[in-house]
C-alpha cells in the first residue's frame, strides 16, 4: 500500500446478520408490496394532492440566457379575473431568503430572479390564480423589460469572460467558480517511469434524468398553526426541513413536509428545494394553499437537475507489459448558473475513478464553470457514471495502443479475489468483489467468442458489427463526505455525518406489524424491501406487515433512496429493529408459556419452546394482545411496560475522515460492487443509426434481497445510459437558447430502442460490513451501459478508423464522424 | 367564463357537467371527476402517461378537450380493476415486476388493454409496437414486455375457460 | 401548458362547419388535434375560435370508387392503416403507416389533418405526391382540386385558406405491377422523420418507367425530385445506376440544418436512402 494511504485505517466490520445460503425471505423475487394501490391508480402522487381553498401557480419564465431585468410590469395580468396575486422576485425577498447552497464559499440563488436572470426558463414572475389556466393566461400578460448580456454557452469561453458576461460578480471574480488539484500517491514518479503515456481529450455532454413526473408542490402556510405545511415530491423530505428552514425563515420544526409517492427520480428530485421554497413562499404571500406543477418545459428548462457536463484531458501511465501505472486528468465541469452542491459529483467520481483496476497514483485538477444553463442536479451515477466512461475509454486507448485485446487487457490490471478489501489510492475501499468471476459469467452469459467471430464475419462481408465490452465499478451506499472534501481545505464547509436511516416498528394489538418509513417511495421498493427483511428476520408473515410514511415532523432520521444506499442501510434499520423486537417477544412470550427467554425461540410467527411441541408456543398475536392490553398480566418490572414497539436508526456502516490535507479522501463509499456489461452493434454507415443487437449484464450487488427488482434496477438504468449514450443530448445554441426542451426532441428511449433479447446475470460476492452482506444495486445500468456501447460502436468501425471520444453519438453526430473518418481516408489515398 | 355542457359515461358512471372549452380531458378526468390514475407527463402527446380508453380505443387525454369526449364512453386505470379484485392485465404487471414509480403504468395498462383487445396472442415485437407510444423512465420495459405477455395468456386462459363453460 | 381560451363549435354536418368556416375569422378546424392541441397547449396556436368536425360522420370514409381511393377527412390514420382496401392498392401507405406516431396518436389523427398540419418532417405528403392525389377542399358554396404536388406551400402553410377545408382526398390506384419503396431515418421509430424517401416505379421489358420519387425532410416542403425521376425513366435498373442518381439529386437539395440535425446530415440521408428505394421498389415491381 502507497504510504499516502497509512494514515486511512479502515474501522472493524460491525455486520451482526451474516449472509447465508437458504433464507426463507431474503433472496425471494417476492411480488412487490406497493404496487396493487399504484396498479389501481391510487399512489398519491404530488399531483394528487388537493387542500381545500388551493390556488395554482404559474410561472413568468426568462426567455434568455443572461439578461439584466430592467422593469416588470404586473398590473395587466393583476386585473384579470380569477387572478389572486402576481408576484416579483422582489415581492418574494419580503418572506424568503436565498437558496441553501453546498458550494464553499456559496455561489448566491433566489428561487425567483433579482436584478438578473442567468439561464432560459429561470422564473422571473409568478401567478397565483383560481386555476393554472388562468394562471398562464396572467403570466402571458406579465410585461418584463430585459438588458441583454452575453451568454456564456460554450465551457472553455466561458472561462474567459469578463465584465458583464461574469454570472455571479458578487460572489465570484469570474465564472471559474471552483478550481482544486489534488494527488494521491507518486503520480509523478510513476508517470516519469511509465513506458508509454495514453492521452485522450474526452467530452460527456449534457442530459437529464427527466422522469416521467415532473417537480411538484403544494404549499400552505398559517402563522397561527406552526408554519409550513408542504407536500413535495422531493426524496429527501426528512432533512429537507434542515436544510431550507433558513431560507423560509421558520426553524426545522415549523416546516411539516409530508411525503406523497414520486414518480421517478434517479437522482433528479433529492434536490428540488428550490420550487419548495418558491411555492412556499407564494403561499405565504398569497395567503392561501398553493399549488406548483413543473410543466414539461420547465422541468426541462428550470428544475435544476441537468447531468454532468464535462471535458476531460486524460493520461494513463502504462508498462509495455501493459500494467497500468498511474492515472490524472483536468477536468472542466459545466455546472450551469449555480452551484448548489459544490463539486459533489467529481468527490463522488473519487469513490472509484481507478475502476477495477489497480492504479497506485492518481490526480486531477477539477476546475467547476458557470454558464448561463440551467444548474446541474443528481443524474443516476452522479458523476460517477462519466469517470466510468472515462476509464474504460482509456482502457480502449491503450489496448490499441499496446496492440492487446482490451479484456486481456483488463483482466491483466484488475484487483485480485485475494485483494480485498482494496484500498483505492484515493482513500476509498472496495469492500468485496470477484471481478474475473462477473466477467468470466459475462463472456459465457453473451458467448463472447462467438460473436466476436460473427463480428468478424460480417465486417468481412462489408458490414459495421462490432462487440464491447465493459468492466467497471458500481459504488454504493454514500457517505457525504464527497460532498465537501474538494472544497478548499480551509473552508470545507461540512462535517462527517453518518447518513443515518430509521424505522419504527409495533406490534398492534392484532399482531400486524406496523412499520413508519421515514424515506419516501420514489419507484423503488421500500415496503417491499423492509417486508422480506423483517419477514427474514422475526417469522413474520409478510402479508402481516403494514406500512406508513412518516411526515418531516412525526419521523426521524431518514435520508432517502439515493447513491444506492436505502436497500443496505434501511436493512440495518430492520436488523436493530428485529433484535430489539425479537428480545420483547421473547420475553413476553416466555412469561406467557412459563418459560425463560433463553429457552424459546422465534418460529412461523410464534414465539416457541426450543425443541417443543406445537402447543408450546405462543403467536405474535396473542403476545401483542396480552402485552398492549394486559399488563397487569406481567411481573411489575419496567421491562414489562405496554406495547411491542421500537425505533431504530443504522448508521453508516463503515466511514473514515478524508486526511486534513486531502492526500487521502478517507473512506466514503465503501460498499461497492462490480458490473460487467458487453454488447454486439450494428451500425449502419451510411445513416449513423445504431442497432443493438444483443446485450448482456452481469451485476455483483452483494447479496440480493429481490431479483426481480435487481433485475428491474439494472435494465432501468440501462435504458438511461443506452439513452445517455445513443439520443439523449440538451442543446444549447450559441445564444443560450435550450433548443430541444422537449420529449419530442430529447428522446427518452421508447420500447423500440431497447435490445431485444436481454440477458442478466447476479454474482453475489457478500459485503462484510453491510447486514446480510448487501450492496446497493440503483444505479449500475447507467454506469456500464455507455462504456460498452461505445466500445461496441468504435469496434463495429474499427476498419473506417472512426474514434468515439464525445457522448452522446446521436446517428447525426455518428454520421459526422464517418464522413470525417471516410474524407480522410479518401485524401490519404 | 364561458362553458359547454356535456354527459359522458366514465368506468362505467354516467357523469354530466360544464367545463370550460379549452380545459384538457385529462385536467378534467383528473380535477373534476376526482379521478387521479390518469397522469400527465409533458401535455404534448408524446409520454402517453395520459392515456386512457375511449370507446375502447387508446386516446391521449392531453390531447383532448373535455368538451370533445361528449357522450363517449371512457376507461380511465380506476375502472380497469373490479370491485376489489385487478384486472388481469395489472395482475400480470404486479407479477412480473412491470412497474416501478408507476407514472407511467395507467398509460401502459390502457395501450395494453386495447392490444389485448385485438390481438389475443401478440408477438414480443406487436407488444414493442403497442408501448411504443408511452414512455417509462424507470423499467426499460423489459418487465412491461413480460407481463403484457403473460396478461395475454392469462386472458387466453380465462376465455378459454368462459368458452367452454358456455359450450 | 395550458391552452389559451376559445371558442368551441361543433357542427353536425359538413354544411354547417363550413358556413362557420365562412362566417368566424381567426378559427382553425380540429380533426384528430394530434398536432394543433400540443401547439395550444404551447400556445403557439391561439385559434378565437375551434371548429370540431369529429362529428362529420359523412366524412368517415375509405372508399373504392373506380380507379380512384377516396379518403374523406374524418379518415383516422389507423383506419387507414388497418384498411385492407389500401393495403391491396397503396401498400406503401399501410407500410409507411409503421413509422408514423403511435397507436393512440394515430387512433385520433387524420391523414387530412397531417396533410393540412404541413409539418416538412411528415411522411405522407411525400406520399400522397408519388401517388399524384388530388385534395378536394371546400368552402361555403364552392369547392376546388388542388394536384398534391401544389398543395404544399412551405413550414405548415398550404394553399388551403382560412375559410376552407380539405374534404377529400382522392388517390387513383397505381397501375397493377407498380413497385413501392419507403425508407426513413428518425431518432426514434415513430417520430417524425429526419428524411423520408418514397418511390413508386414500374418496370417495363427490363427498363424503368413511371419513376415517381419524393422526399420528406429535407427542404420546407415535402418534394417530388422530377430530374432524379426523368433521368431514370428507361434505364435498365442497377444498382450503379441507381448510386448515380442519387448524388445528382442530393447535389441539387438545399436541405434546411437545425440545431440537432445538420443540413449535411439530411443530405447523407436522402444519398442513402435513394438507392435503398429505388431497389425495393424495383425488386417489388413486377
Ligand atoms: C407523439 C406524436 C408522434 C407523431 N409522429 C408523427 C410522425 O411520425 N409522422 C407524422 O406525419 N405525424 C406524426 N404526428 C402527427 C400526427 O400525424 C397528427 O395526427 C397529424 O399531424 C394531424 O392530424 P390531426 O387529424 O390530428 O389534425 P389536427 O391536429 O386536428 O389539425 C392539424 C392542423 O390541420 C388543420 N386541419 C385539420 N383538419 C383539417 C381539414 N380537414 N381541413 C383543413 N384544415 C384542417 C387544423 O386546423 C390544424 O391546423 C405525431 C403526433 C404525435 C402526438
Ligand atoms: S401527458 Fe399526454 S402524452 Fe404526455
Ligand atoms: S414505472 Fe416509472 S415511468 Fe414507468
Amino acid at each position: 500500500m502507497s504510504s499516502h494511504l497509512k494514515s486511512n485505517v479502515i474501522p472493524p466490520s460491525r455486520q451482526r446478520e451474516k449472509p447465508r445460503a437458504g433464507m426463507t425471505w431474503i433472496g425471494q423475487s417476492m411480488k412487490r408490496v406497493e404496487d396493487p394501490r399504484i396498479l389501481v391508480g391510487k399512489g398519491g402522487y404530488v399531483d394528487d394532492v388537493v387542500v381545500p381553498g388551493m390556488a395554482h401557480a404559474a410561472m413568468v419564465s426568462s426567455p434568455h440566457a443572461h439578461a439584466r431585468i430592467v422593469s416588470i410590469d404586473t398590473s395587466k395580468a393583476k386585473n384579470l379575473p380569477g387572478v389572486i396575486g402576481v408576484y416579483t422576485g422582489a415581492d418574494l425577498a419580503t418572506v424568503v431568503d436565498p437558496c441553501p447552497s453546498f458550494a464553499s464559499p456559496p455561489v448566491t440563488q433566489h428561487a425567483m430572479c433579482m436584478d438578473k436572470t442567468r439561464h432560459v426558463g429561470e422564473v422571473v414572475a409568478a401567478v397565483v390564480a383560481e386555476d393554472r389556466y388562468i394562471a398562464e393566461d396572467a403570466a402571458a400578460l406579465v410585461e418584463v423589460e430585459y438588458e441583454i448580456l452575453t451568454a456564456n454557452v460554450d465551457i472553455e469561453a466561458s472561462l474567459e469572460a469578463t465584465g458583464d458576461a461574469v454570472l455571479h460578480p458578487d460572489d465570484r471574480e469570474s465564472n471559474r467558480a471552483l478550481d482544486e488539484s489534488f494527488s494521491f500517491g507518486s503520480v509523478e514518479d510513476d508517470f516519469a517511469g511509465a513506458d508509454k503515456v495514453i492521452k485522450r481529450r474526452l467530452r460527456w455532454n449534457r442530459s437529464s434524468a427527466q422522469a416521467i413526473e415532473t417537480c411538484g408542490v403544494v404549499a400552505e402556510y398559517d402563522a397561527f398553526k406552526g408554519g409550513y405545511t408542504i407536500h413535495a415530491n422531493t426524496n429527501f423530505y426528512n432533512f429537507i426541513p434542515f436544510v431550507i428552514g433558513g431560507s423560509l425563515r421558520v426553524s426545522p420544526g415549523e416546516l411539516r413536509l409530508i411525503p406523497v409517492l414520486t414518480g421517478g427520480s434517479f437522482g433528479s428530485k433529492v434536490f428540488i428545494h428550490k420550487i419548495i421554497i418558491l411555492t412556499a413562499g407564494l403561499a405565504r404571500l398569497s395567503g392561501v394553499p398553493v399549488k406548483y406543477i413543473e410543466d414539461r418545459l420547465e422541468h426541462f428548462t428550470n428544475s435544476d437537475s441537468h447531468g454532468s457536463d464535462r471535458l476531460y484531458d486524460c493520461e494513463l501511465a502504462v508498462m509495455n507489459d501493459g500494467t497500468f501505472k498511474s492515472m490524472r486528468f483536468t477536468v472542466l465541469d459545466d455546472y450551469g448558473a449555480y452551484l448548489q452542491f459544490g463539486v459533489g459529483t467529481h468527490g463522488n467520481a473519487m469513490a472509484q475513478v481507478t475502476g477495477p483496476y489497480r492504479i497506485e497514483s492518481f490526480a486531477m485538477r477539477v476546475i467547476a464553470v458557470l454558464t448561463n444553463k440551467c444548474q446541474q442536479g443528481p443524474y443516476r451515477g452522479f458523476g460517477s457514471e462519466v469517470t466510468n466512461w472515462v476509464m474504460e475509454r482509456m482502457a480502449d486507448a491503450a489496448a490499441e495502443e499496446l496492440d492487446r485485446d482490451p479484456v486481456d487487457l483488463r483482466e491483466q490490471n484488475m484487483i485480485q479475489p485475494d485483494e480485498f478489501p482494496y484500498m483505492i489510492t484515493t482513500g476509498n475501499i472496495y469492500d468485496s468483489g470477484n471481478f474475473q468471476e462477473v466477467l468470466a459469467q459475462a463472456k459465457t452469459l453473451f458467448d463472447l467468442e462467438g460473436w466476436k467471430r460473427k463480428a468478424a464475419a460480417a465486417r468481412a462481408d462489408g458490414r459495421c458489427v462490432g462487440v464491447g465490452v465493459a468492466t467497471c465499478m458500481e459504488r454504493s451506499v454514500y457517505g457525504p463526505t464527497e460532498w465537501w472534501f474538494l472544497n478548499k481545505k480551509e473552508e470545507p464547509g461540512f462535517t462527517l455525518t453518518s447518513t443515518p436511516e430509521g424505522i419504527s416498528a409495533r406490534f398492534d394489538p392484532s399482531g400486524k406489524l406496523f412499520v413508519t418509513l421515514n424515506s419516501c417511495m420514489v419507484g423503488t421498493s421500500p415496503e417491499t424491501v423492509v417486508t422480506q427483511v423483517l419477514a427474514e428476520r422475526l417469522t413474520v408473515a409478510p402479508e402481516d406487515i403494514v406500512f406508513n410514511y412518516a411526515d418531516s415532523q412525526t419521523g426521524f432520521n431518514g435520508v432517502g433512496p439515493q447513491g444506492s444506499r436505502f436497500t443496505a442501510m434501511v436493512t440495518g434499520a430492520c436488523v436493530t429493529a428485529s433484535i430489539r423486537l425479537e428480545e420483547k417477544l421473547k420475553r413476553f412470550g416466555a412469561h406467557m408459556l412459563q418459560r425463560r427467554p433463553e429457552d424459546v425461540e422465534l418460529r412461523g410467527g410464534m414465539v416457541a419452546v426450543k425443541d417443543g411441541l406445537e402447543d408450546q408456543a405462543k403467536s405474535f398475536a396473542e403476545i401483542a394482545l396480552m402485552s398492549s392490553f394486559f399488563r397487569l398480566s406481567f411481573p411489575d418490572e419496567e421491562a414489562f411496560d405496554s406495547g411491542l414497539e421500537t425505533t431504530a436508526v443504522y448508521d453508516h456502516p463503515i466511514s473514515a475522515e478524508p486526511h486534513p490535507d486531502r492526500e487521502h479522501l478517507g473512506i466514503f463509499y465503501p460498499i461497492v460492487g462490480h458490473i460487467c456489461h458487453i454488447t454486439a452493434v450494428e451500425v449502419d454507415p451510411e445513416t449513423g443509426k445504431v442497432e443493438i443487437l444483443d446485450y448482456a449484464a452481469v451485476h455483483d450487488n452483494g447479496t440480493i434481497v429481490n431479483p426481480r427488482t435487481l433485475g428491474g434496477q439494472v435494465w432501468g438504468g440501462t435504458a438511461n445510459g443506452i439513452g445517455t449514450t445513443l439520443t439523449e443530448h440538451f442543446i444549447y445554441d450559441e445564444d443560450g437558447q435550450f433548443t430541444n426542451p422537449n420529449f419530442a426532441e430529447f428522446a427518452l428511449p421508447s420500447a423500440h430502442e431497447m435490445p431485444k433479447n436481454l440477458k442478466l446475470g447476479h454474482v453475489e460476492t457478500p459485503s462484510p460490513y453491510t447486514e446480510y452482506g448487501i450492496k446497493g444495486g440503483g444505479e449500475g445500468g447507467r454506469l456500464g451501459a455507455p462504456s460498452a456501447l461505445t466500445t461496441a460502436i468504435e469496434d463495429a468501425l474499427r476498419e473506417k478508423g472512426v474514434k468515439i471520444s464525445a457522448l452522446p453519438v446521436t446517428p447525426p453526430v455518428l454520421r459526422g464522424l464517418i464522413r470525417n473518418a471516410d474524407a480522410a481516408a479518401a485524401a490519404a489515398d | 367564463m364561458n362553458t359547454t355542457a356535456i354527459e359522458l359515461e366514465v368506468n362505467g358512471r354516467k357523469h354530466s357537467a360544464n367545463v370550460p372549452p379549452r380545459k384538457l380531458l385529462s385536467d378534467f378526468i383528473r380535477q373534476d371527476l376526482a379521478l387521479p390514475g390518469t397522469h400527465v407527463g409533458c401535455e404534448h402527446g408524446v409520454c402517453g402517461a395520459c392515456t386512457i380508453l375511449m370507446d375502447g380505443k387508446a386516446v391521449r387525454a392531453c390531447l383532448m378537450f373535455a368538451v370533445q369526449a361528449d357522450g363517449a364512453s371512457l376507461t380511465t386505470v380506476e375502472g380497469l380493476s373490479k370491485a376489489e379484485e385487478l384486472h388481469p392485465i395489472q395482475h400480470a404487471f404486479w407479477e412480473e415486476h412491470g412497474l416501478q414509480c408507476g407514472f407511467c403504468t395507467p398509460g401502459m395498462l390502457a395501450a395494453a388493454h386495447e392490444l389485448l383487445s385485438e390481438n389475443t396472442d401478440p408477438t414480443d415485437e406487436e407488444i414493442r409496437e403497442a408501448i411504443s407510444g408511452n414512455l417509462c423512465r424507470c423499467t426499460g420495459y423489459e418487465y412491461i414486455i413480460d407481463a403484457i405477455r403473460t396478461a395475454a395468456k392469462k386472458l387466453r386462459v380465462t376465455q378459454a375457460s368462459d368458452a367452454s363453460q358456455n359450450a | 401548458m395550458k391552452p389559451a381560451p376559445f371558442d368551441y363549435h361543433r357542427p353536425e354536418d359538413l354544411q354547417s362547419a363550413l358556413s362557420l368556416l365562412g362566417t368566424h375569422t381567426d378559427a382553425s378546424i380540429i380533426a384528430g388535434g394530434q398536432s394543433l392541441v400540443p401547439m395550444m397547449n404551447y400556445r403557439l396556436a391561439q385559434p378565437e375560435h375551434l371548429i370540431d368536425i369529429n362529428r362529420l360522420s359523412e366524412l368517415d370514409y375509405i372508399r373504392e370508387d373506380g380507379d380512384q381511393i377516396t379518403i374523406g377527412a374524418l379518415a383516422r390514420h389507423d383506419a387507414i392503416h388497418a384498411s385492407e382496401l389500401i393495403a391491396e392498392h397503396m401498400p406503401l401507405i399501410s407500410h409507411a403507416y409503421e413509422w408514423i406516431a403511435h397507436k393512440a396518436v394515430r387512433n385520433r389523427g387524420t391523414l387530412c389533418g397531417n396533410l393540412c398540419h404541413a409539418d416538412p418532417a411528415s411522411e405522407m405528403p411525400a406520399i400522397i405526391q408519388v401517388l399524384e392525389a388530388t385534395l378536394i377542399l371546400a368552402r361555403n358554396g364552392s369547392s376546388r382540386e388542388v394536384p398534391a404536388k401544389e398543395f404544399f406551400v412551405g413550414t405548415y402553410d398550404t394553399v388551403c385558406e382560412e375559410d376552407e377545408m380539405l374534404v377529400e382526398l382522392r388517390i387513383p390506384k397505381p397501375t397493377a405491377g407498380t413497385g413501392w419503396g419507403f425508407e426513413e431515418v428518425s431518432m426514434r421509430k415513430g417520430d417524425f422523420a429526419w428524411a423520408a424517401v418514397v418511390c413508386l416505379l414500374r418496370v417495363e421489358n427490363g427498363r424503368l418507367d413511371d419513376v415517381r420519387v419524393a422526399v420528406s425532410g429535407a427542404a420546407e416542403i415535402a418534394l417530388r425530385l422530377p430530374d432524379l425521376e426523368v433521368a431514370l425513366a428507361g434505364q435498365a435498373p442497377s444498382s450503379d445506376i441507381f448510386e448515380n442518381a442519387a448524388t445528382k439529386a442530393v447535389d441539387a437539395l438545399a436541405p434546411v440544418g437545425s440545431a440537432t440535425v445538420s443540413a449535411d446530415y439530411k443530405r447523407d440521408l436522402v444519398r442513402a436512402l435513394l438507392p435503398r428505394v429505388l431497389s425495393a421498389a424495383t425488386a417489388r415491381a413486377s
